[in-house]
């Protein structure tokens, strides 16, 4: 179960870094990089395509997200907690 | 994979996720802080990698119970599967920017010249622009003498 879970997860990862890149390349980007952040786009697309079309597992997808999304919205929060405590001083 | 969000455990796994995000966020501050701070906001770094180290330690002790001070808010198995989620997607990113960073340098990413719009610099006639220049400076020039010799006057 820990092995479908490493990979679901780091799969959702990997789409995330492409779409969120892939879409700053494609609207910033040169002439020719551009071109490659539309790539990237693809393939993020893809993955997440890829990641709600596989049945081959019983990983609850949903849980793991919510761990992620709690993950990082705690590293946030501990941010700002260092930034207030920062600008008070 | 299943898909379905019937069965969602937002105490097993966002909660404690949420915790650990902002034990670790506090610890790294504090580390970074504390090390490289001075006077106040070291002291400000310490205060914050102590709080950073409890609040980790306290959520260990939730989920395994290991020290015996908080009750076992967390079932072991959905904690380990939490943090191998959280980990697993941190990687994940990791890995993506790294794919994109290695492609970014692989493509030529510089615009060739023919792209240029050399139009407007064709259109240019060099020696009628430089023969301007050279009139402009003169006519400063001229003011800047007669200017002196009204002064001398």
């Amino acid at each position: 179960m820990n092995t479908e879970l490493i990979i679901s997860m780091g799969l959702v990862g990997v789409m995330l870094s492409m779409l969120f890149m892939g879409l700053l390349i494609a609207y910033y980007g040169s002439s020719k990089t551009r071109n490659v952040g539309f790539l990237f786009l693809i393939i993020g697309a893809a993955l997440a395509y890829y990641l709600t079309q596989t049945d081959t597992s019983d990983v609850a997808f949903w849980n793991g997200m919510l761990a992620f999304v709690g993950g990082m919205v705690g590293g946030i929060i501990g941010i700002i907690v260092f930034l207030v405590a920062i600008i008070k001083s | 994979m299943d898909m379905s969000t019937d069965n969602l455990e937002v105490m097993q796994f966002f909660a404690s996720m949420l915790i650990v995000g902002i034990g670790v966020a506090l610890l790294a501050t504090g580390m970074f802080t504390s090390y490289f701070g001075a006077g106040k906001s070291q002291k400000i770094g310490f205060a914050l990698l102590f709080l950073g180290g409890v609040t980790l330690a306290l959520v260990i002790d939730m989920a395994f119970g290991t020290i015996g001070v908080m009750p076992d808010q967390f079932v072991k198995s959905d904690f380990e599967d939490a943090l191998v989620s959280g980990v697993s997607a941190l990687s994940g990113m990791i890995i993506g920017m790294f794919v994109i960073l290695f492609v970014l340098m692989k493509v030529d990413t510089v615009d060739d010249l023919e792209d240029l719009d050399l139009e407007d610099l064709e259109d240019l006639d060099l020696d009628e622009e430089l023969k301007k220049l050279e009139e402009e400076l003169n006519q400063a020039d001229n003011d800047k003498e007669d200017g002196n010799s009204e002064e001398e006057k």
